[in-house]
């Protein structure tokens, strides 16, 4: 091995493996399976590796994650076409959805004691059924415990499109548990 | 529900903590005076404990890491050791150890293999002092520290308060060692910095304190049978031996 190819190795050791569980844990709740997320790590691994001198300091794990959400998207679009959503269309009916929000008629129920009553498995699968946009921002911010400024960096949005989907994506959460308690 | 729009954007913020001191605060004066919006904030934290509940289960197999190693054409893939696995995994493989009997899986780390650890252990110390930064969560909060490895780690450190003792911590940091991240505490002592990084043990016995020399640098090792311990700094050998003592009496109450 000669010593360029040391050095690569060595940033790669040290940009992306400490992520390799975040990487992991990202793929799987974009892809839903844990097999399709080890496939999406590794080729995403390959990207990281290949790209690793465009990595110019900053944070390592969002750099990271930015790899693996692409590879996701490009394993997706390849593997399952139709899953591929227009976030164009999803924001748009999230703002209308917004707007009307207050009028929805629901009898106040208290989402936390429902919430608490309820096995982590069922939460899961919840976020499992979000549309693609809204499940990768709510895992970006809970699972991932990002920062708005770095989800956006990630997913390249405005730091108000992350606001208003992560908003909504908490709401469609409680409107799924209160349908599936009832 | 009568949430306006507006709202709803600023509990979300500030449950985030994307909000400033000042919004924050305002936030919260209203919070205690609005039922409505409290219990609406009080269900996204049930919401996210829930989610982070099972995070520490949630980890890839073993194999990934050695594919990916295969998949970068890295020579390291030949040098794995048992210690070069995410840390639950490696609770699996003592299990299946445990049942085939032989012990196969805990090939002895010979004397080259801890050779190596060591000179690792103390690079990762070297790179730490050279960066701007030397650790990744400045804090001398044990409670603040522990946490921030379970996000990231599968398995989250042992972290003990020596600050009466003479030995604050500082924070702590993730090293790679083997290919594998590695939990790394940064303590103090006077001007010098001391590292504690915490492994699985690579076999499932307790092995003394051993001191290696790398570099002009302090390493010493022991192992509980569970989790190796390697603590690296410049600072005098027997100061290290009393911090190591009293790290040792620390984590085993």
């Amino acid at each position: 091995m000669n010593v360029d190819d040391q050095i690569d190795q060595n940033r790669f050791a040290e940009v992306f493996l400490p992520h390799v569980d975040d990487a992991f844990r990202l793929a799987r709740w974009i892809s839903g399976s844990r097999a399709d997320a080890e496939d999406i790590v590794q080729e995403a691994s390959l990207r990281a590796f290949k790209g690793i001198r465009n990595f110019n300091g900053g944070s390592t794990r969002a750099w990271t994650l930015t790899i693996v959400r692409n590879a996701s998207y490009s394993w997706l679009a390849k593997n399952r076409p139709s899953t591929v959503v227009l976030t164009e269309d999803l924001d748009q009916r999230a703002r209308e959805e917004m707007e009307r929000g207050a009028g929805d008629g629901d009898v106040p129920t208290p989402e936390a004691a429902l919430i608490a009553k309820m096995e982590a498995e069922e939460v899961r699968n919840a976020v499992a059924a979000l549309p693609l946009p809204f499940r990768e921002i709510l895992v970006l911010r809970e699972i991932h415990d990002l920062d708005y400024r770095s989800i956006a960096e990630i997913i390249q949005v405005p730091i108000g499109t992350v606001m208003s989907r992560l908003a909504r994506a908490r709401k469609l959460i409680f409107a799924t548990l209160r349908e599936s308690a009832r | 529900m009568s949430v306006s729009e507006q709202d709803e954007l600023v509990l979300n913020a500030y449950l985030d903590g994307e909000l400033g001191p000042i919004e924050a605060a305002r936030f919260e004066q209203r919070l205690a005076k609005e039922p409505e919006l409290a219990a609406e904030v009080d269900a996204r934290r049930a919401l996210r404990d829930s989610l982070r509940s099972g995070l520490a289960e949630d980890v890839p197999s073993d194999d990934l890491r050695r594919r990916i190693m295969a998949s970068v054409g890295g020579a390291e893939v030949h040098k794995a050791r048992p210690w070069a696995r995410s840390w639950s995994s490696l609770a699996a493989s003592f299990l299946v150890g445990a049942l085939l009997g032989g012990g196969l899986i805990f090939g002895a780390l010979n004397d080259q293999g801890q050779q190596d650890v060591a000179s690792q252990v103390v690079s990762a110390h070297i790179r730490a002092l050279m960066a701007p930064q030397s650790i990744d969560v400045p804090s001398s909060d044990r409670h603040t520290v522990k946490p921030w490895f379970a996000g990231k780690l599968a398995l989250a450190p042992k972290v003990v308060d020596l600050s009466t003792k003479g030995f604050p911590l500082v924070g702590g940091r993730i090293d790679v060692i083997g290919l594998a991240p590695v939990a790394s505490l940064v303590y103090t002592n006077g001007k010098h910095l001391i590292s504690v990084m915490e492994m699985p043990s690579a076999q499932p016995l307790a092995a003394p304190l051993e001191k290696h020399v790398e570099q002009g640098y302090q390493a010493l090792t022991w192992s509980d049978g569970k989790i190796t311990y390697w603590v690296v700094s410049d600072a005098a050998v027997e100061e290290l031996k009393t911090f190591v003592g009293l790290f040792q009496e620390a984590a085993e109450s």
